[in-house]
């Protein structure tokens, strides 16, 4: 998980080497593990936190070698190089959540891929979190307000005489006055790529949202978080020692380079 | 150090949750109770790399960028409309709501309130009123006169009075619904009121499209399902558990830096 520091060549004499790595660079690679680290603690913190939230995707941290400033010509022999670690991105699990049963016919929760699409002050916004609501003007509303868009990209709206709503896999909400609506279900290319806004909802970061044409709607139910309490435990615990550990070598290496300065020191 | 501020906002929302949970065994048996659920959302991101951001100047885009969430809030408490079990109590003026609506009761302000507990009385003037003595709108007031009350389905009340063999009609229980009853705020003592976003009340008779229909002598009692409570009662101490855990964690690592000599 975390990016591979290679033991940082030795002393051989006469190589240019010492112009990139000095004797104080391992401090520095550990270093970069340590606030690495750090955040992956945050990230673990923030799963932990979101394990009740409707249709919340857990984010891992993706950590990449960063290799250390080479100069032009000064390439160390043998293929020794010196990589800082880096958390590059983070990455969203695309597990499905658990669906548990509400019994509220506006619930829905998506047994297959794709987002709700929603209308914000912001532009069209994208859910897993399908609690829906009646506003007092009879649209199809979100818990903060957000009407719920249909095939067309219009609010949906149900009139107070509408009784038996009934909403169908494929998204088509009737009741017993007849057809409403259809519901509003995209996908994306690249599901990494969307931009986690909170509030459960997701910018399309500018991608073309494609329609879904067989959802895999589900009524009267709503997807859980996909977060697995066991799994972020345990992650975290192995990260607590791995960052003992790596702040027990840069003590090591503290005291290292302090024997080498009294060791030199001496020698005049 | 975000993850000692995350791992408090978890708390503070599982908190909330044992809060809503114990509303609810609390009100186990108060009639006409629905109970509640809290329901939580992701707080906001920061970008440490904004995904699609160019990461050189040959155009190439990040597929993915770096986001660190900052916890979770509550994002509603919601009341779940579900019918409650309907018990007989053979009380004449014990009335109970099967389906949609709420009865209008006037406040000692004037305001009108709504209720789906049904247990009324008759006011020393004869007017049928609440366990509280506000009226129940329209005011429906029974002549002193009158053996027997019945009140049927869709909230005609009958009374037969002395000497006569023919019920007379005396008054109409009416109920109201909402465009969204999520919307109504509860004001304790089983009251809730009008808000802009529960929409404006329509009046109607009970058993006309829309509204439930009455029931005499019955009360509807909480839907509040004391297994589900309990199940949520363990998994939000749970929960709060590896929020705390995840402190510990942080704090450990903290004092790991602390110690680095």
């Amino acid at each position: 998980m975390i990016a591979s520091v290679k033991p940082p060549a030795g002393s051989p004499t006469g190589t240019p080497l010492a112009i990139h790595l000095t004797m104080d660079s391992p401090g520095y690679i550990i270093l970069s593990r340590l606030s690495s680290q750090l955040r992956a603690q945050s990230l673990a913190a923030h799963n932990l936190a979101n394990a009740d939230t409707p249709g919340f995707r857990a984010t891992r941290p993706v950590f990449a070698e960063h290799p250390a400033m080479q100069r032009a010509g000064h390439h160390p022999r043998g293929g020794r190089e010196v990589d800082y670690s880096w958390d590059r991105a983070s990455w969203r699990d695309q597990r499905q959540g658990p669906i548990t049963r509400t019994g509220n016919p506006l619930d829905v929760a998506l047994a297959g891929e794709g987002y709700f699409a929603l209308e914000t002050p912001r532009g069209e916004r994208f859910t897993r979190a399908g609690r829906f609501t009646i506003g007092a003007d009879g649209r199809l509303l979100d818990h903060a307000g957000h009407a719920v868009l249909n095939q067309a990209g219009n609010p949906i709206a149900i009139s107070p005489g509408d009784s038996n709503i009934q909403i169908r896999g494929d998204g088509s909400i009737r009741s017993d006055n007849g057809e409403i609506g259809k519901l509003r279900v995209v996908r994306f290319a690249n599901d990494q790529a969307l931009r986690a806004e909170g509030d459960r909802l997701f910018d399309a970061a500018g991608q073309q949202p494609e329609q879904v044409l067989q959802p895999g709607v589900v009524q009267g139910a709503v997807e859980g978080s996909n977060v697995q309490s066991i799994t972020e435990l345990t992650r975290m615990m192995a990260e607590v020692r791995e960052f003992q550990f790596a702040t027990q070598f840069a003590e090591r290496e503290g005291e290292r380079i302090q024997t080498a300065v009294e060791r030199i020191l001496r020698r005049r | 150090m975000r993850s000692l501020h995350i791992a408090a906002t978890g708390m503070l929302a599982q908190q909330t949750n044992v809060e809503v949970t114990s509303n609810n065994l609390a009100n186990m048996t108060t009639t006409g109770y629905k109970r509640r659920r809290a329901e939580f959302q992701d707080l906001i991101y920061q970008n440490l790399r904004r995904v699609g951001s160019q990461s050189s100047d040959t155009g190439s885009v990040l597929p993915s960028g770096a986001q660190v969430g900052l916890g979770v809030r509550t994002a509603a408490i919601y009341r779940i409309s579900e019918q409650g079990n309907l018990q007989q109590t053979e009380n004449r003026f014990d009335l109970a709501i099967r389906g949609n609506g709420f009865f209008q009761i006037t406040m000692p302000s004037g305001e009108v309130a709504y209720t789906r507990n049904g247990t009324f009385a008759l006011s020393p003037e004869g007017t049928l009123v609440t366990a509280e003595g506000f009226v129940v709108q329209p005011g429906i007031t029974i002549p002193a006169a009158a053996r027997d009350v019945t009140i049927n389905t869709s909230g005609e009340v009958l009374a037969r009075l002395d000497g006569q063999v023919n019920p007379q009609n005396v008054g109409q229980v009416q109920t109201a619904i909402f465009p969204n009853e999520g919307g109504l705020e509860a004001v304790g003592d089983n009251l809730f009121l009008a808000t802009p976003a529960s929409g404006a009340a329509q009046a109607a008779a009970p058993g006309q499209p829309g509204h439930g229909t009455v029931m005499q002598g019955f009360i509807e009692t909480s839907n509040v399902n004391t297994v589900q409570e309990i199940t949520s009662l363990i998994t939000a101490q749970r929960a709060y558990e590896m929020n705390s855990r995840v402190i510990t964690a942080s704090d450990e690592m903290l004092s790991t830096l602390t110690r680095l000599k």
